[in-house]
């Protein structure tokens, strides 16, 4: 008989807790849900074409993969060691000091605002085709626009999180359309045979780069979310890793795809000037040659739904990262505090429909045009703040691991996310003298400069905010980047023992 | 009456036991309860975040005797998050479950849609809304709380139900409520807080 007291009992604690525990699909199919396929595919690299007319979208695409995949090395070994491991601004806050991560939790609050509202702009365009077929009317893009605005906030508030399974069906849905339409323009290339112009550096290193490559970045925004779920995957040091890069995999070569075979329908010379005049209805337009009206008919409804997807999820991020500002106190309390019912970030919540619905209301009173002026201009500066966010977050990591690096090879904490950080800030430069191309306004136009200044400005202003706490209320500073955990942040006058009576 | 008890019947304080707080906080504050029930009875102690046994006689009750069995039963799990999470999973029925052998609740099953749902009805509705009362009324009054209510009140606030509680009271009860968490004991402070740190975290997850 063997002796059964040396045997290892099975906890029933771990087995309880390892229920519910979240794969590597699991987790691409959360970062991947957010990133909106279609929106992109449809909405961002057609008004791209047209707007900065530049044909290397594709190469871009698998330029900035590289960098992101090199910056998420440092970034998932950080995140394993970081309280609020899915905002940004707690990596910096950790790396760079809490002023710096209070300046990068501004920014964020921006960038992710600026994603959120900016589809209000190509909702109107993506819903026009549908309604069409159904009523057979034309709204006004911003009645469209408020009603999808009532249905974000109200779902938001009841924290109907859409449920996995609908996410899962449309993302599937979403790609498989996406390579069918891919399939029919290679199917059908504009000149007779296939060209892999898109993918020469002729076409990608022109001015206007900058442009391109920040237009890149924001198809990928919703590859860093996979770092909140460390907590419940199965096992943190593989699933999160990998759901990382695969994420990035993923979306690099979709895109990537899909942008090269527009080119090829379109061809190589027409795609800037085509792109210009149909906007978000260019692969829908190629899809009805090439394919039928049905495939059409799926493509459209399938566009409406991700930018609803994709609207929701914003929504979502934008009022978590509030709240969590709310729960350190560093944003009035108010923001940190849910609905007992549902558990939403009732007030976080509020606050971005609020803004969501005055963006609106300015664009339909001035009349100013949605697709490009808000969906374009106000998604690509949001996309561009994202792009700052990751450049910090990157020196963060490196800062990070320079003070405390055990455990992490030289790999991980120094040679990866600095030449991260070297790609990022040549991007960034890039991108900021290139900002009029990325609009497609004149050099001298104001915006160029008044859109990118707005995130220096909130940087400056964070920091300011953060010495002012330092300050004022030591406390609140103190819990500065821990988010949700900064309840549980050891207090010094905590005395040590209780004496348990009643 | 036991907190997990009290905190139960202010989460389902309703004529047809629904519940007033989402799954996820009811869980944890139910959690948090059975361990404070622990920690006010001796049993245990909290610090920097990790559980100690330091009575490991039965306490009277069932429950808190089942609770006190798990973490003698695993001593390699002391994060106090990983236990508020793994009672969080089963609190609500165990709970519910004591208060129905008290002969507070009556247990009803109803089928709908295949699926069997679970819920605890008043037998009485005053005894029901006792609790939440008995807070306020506490909260009016100008000396402190003795301890078992503070934290009962703490794991309130932490799971976010404060509404519920002080949806009529004034200013007055709002700042007693604030001054009360920071002044518990260093163990049922740092229970509350990691209470309220989960509940963050789950609602962070945006996981229901």
């Amino acid at each position: 008989m063997p002796p059964t007291s040396t045997v290892d009992r099975p906890s029933n604690v771990s087995e309880a807790l390892a229920r519910g525990r979240l794969g590597v699909p699991s987790v691409i199919f959360f970062v991947l849900s957010a990133a909106a396929p279609l929106t992109v595919v449809a909405g961002v690299v057609t008004t791209g074409y047209g707007v900065i007319g530049v044909t290397g979208i594709p190469l871009a695409f698998l330029l900035i993969a590289a960098v992101l995949a090199l910056f998420s090395v440092g970034y998932v070994a950080m995140s394993r060691r970081v309280e609020n491991a899915g905002a940004f601004y707690a990596y910096v806050s950790r790396g760079l000091g809490r002023p710096a991560g209070v300046g990068a939790a501004w920014v964020a609050l921006i960038a992710y605002n600026a994603l959120q509202v900016g589809l209000y702009g190509t909702i109107g365009a993506a819903a026009e085709p549908v309604l069409d077929r159904i009523f057979g009317g034309h709204p006004h893009w911003a009645v469209v626009a408020l009603v999808a605005w009532a249905l974000v906030g109200l779902l938001g508030l009841l924290r109907v999180d859409l449920n996995g399974m609908v996410l899962a069906a449309l993302l599937v849905a979403e790609i498989v359309v996406v390579l069918v339409f891919d399939l029919g323009q290679l199917g059908n290339p504009a000149d007779g045979q296939v060209s892999f112009a898109s993918f020469s550096p002729d076409n990608l290193f022109v001015p206007g780069l900058g442009a391109v490559l920040v237009l890149a970045v924001l198809g990928f925004v919703g590859f860093e979310s996979a770092v909140v779920f460390s907590e419940e995957s199965k096992d943190p040091k593989r699933t999160v890793p990998l759901a990382t890069y695969l994420s990035v995999a993923i979306i690099a070569g979709l895109y990537a795809l899909s942008s090269w075979t527009m080119t090829v329908a379109v061809g190589q010379d027409q795609i800037v000037a085509e792109a210009g005049e149909q906007s978000v209805e260019l692969i829908f337009n190629l899809a009805a040659a090439q394919l039928g009206e049905t495939a059409v008919t799926i493509g459209q409804v399938l566009f409406l739904t991700s930018v609803l997807a994709a609207m929701i999820s914003f929504h979502n991020t934008t009022a978590r990262y509030t709240f969590a500002l709310g729960r350190e106190r560093v944003l009035p309390a108010v923001f940190g505090q849910t609905s007992a019912r549902t558990g939403a970030p009732r007030a976080a919540s509020v606050a971005q429909s609020v803004l969501g619905l005055v963006v609106i209301l300015l664009y339909a009173v001035n009349g100013w045009e949605p697709v490009v002026q808000l969906f374009f201009w106000v998604g690509t500066t949001g996309g561009f703040g994202v792009l700052l966010l990751i450049a910090t977050t990157s020196v963060a990591v490196m800062a990070y691991f320079a003070r405390s690096g055990g455990g992490e090879n030289l790999w991980r904490r120094a040679i990866a996310p600095g030449l991260a950080t070297i790609a990022l800030f040549v991007i960034i430069w890039l991108a900021v003298s290139n900002f009029a191309n990325l609009l497609g306004v004149a050099p001298d136009s104001t915006l160029r400069w008044a859109l990118p200044a707005a995130y220096p400005v909130a940087a400056l202003l964070g920091i300011g905010w953060a010495l002012l706490l330092r300050s004022n209320r030591p406390d609140t500073y103190a819990r500065i980047g821990l988010g949700a955990a900064s309840a549980a942040a050891v207090t010094p006058d905590a005395p040590a023992t209780v004496e348990a009576t009643r | 009456m036991l907190i997990a008890d009290e905190f139960f019947l202010i989460a389902h304080n309703d004529s047809r036991g629904k519940a007033k707080l989402h799954p996820a906080a009811t869980g944890l504050g139910l959690a948090g309860g059975l361990l404070g029930e622990l920690l006010l009875y001796g049993h245990i102690t909290v610090q920097a975040g990790r559980v100690t046994v330091i009575d490991r006689r039965p306490p009277a009750d069932a429950l808190a005797h089942t609770v006190l069995d798990q973490l003698i039963g695993e001593p390699q799990h002391q994060e106090l998050r990983t236990w508020l999470s793994f009672l969080a999973q089963s609190a609500t029925t165990s709970v519910g479950e004591r208060l129905a052998r008290a002969g507070v609740l009556r247990r009803q099953e109803s089928r709908r849609l295949l699926r069997t749902t679970v819920s605890y009805l008043p037998i009485d509705l005053n005894a029901v809304a006792w609790p939440a009362t008995r807070l306020r009324a506490l909260l009016d009054r100008p000396d402190p709380p003795g301890v078992p209510d503070a934290l009962l009140l703490g794991l309130v606030v932490a799971a976010g139900l404060t509404r519920e509680v002080l949806w009529s009271a004034g200013p007055r009860a709002h700042h007693r409520l604030n001054v009360l968490i920071p002044a518990l004991p260093g163990p049922l402070k740092e229970l509350v807080g990691h209470t309220e740190a989960a509940v963050g975290a789950a609602v962070l997850r945006g996981i229901p």
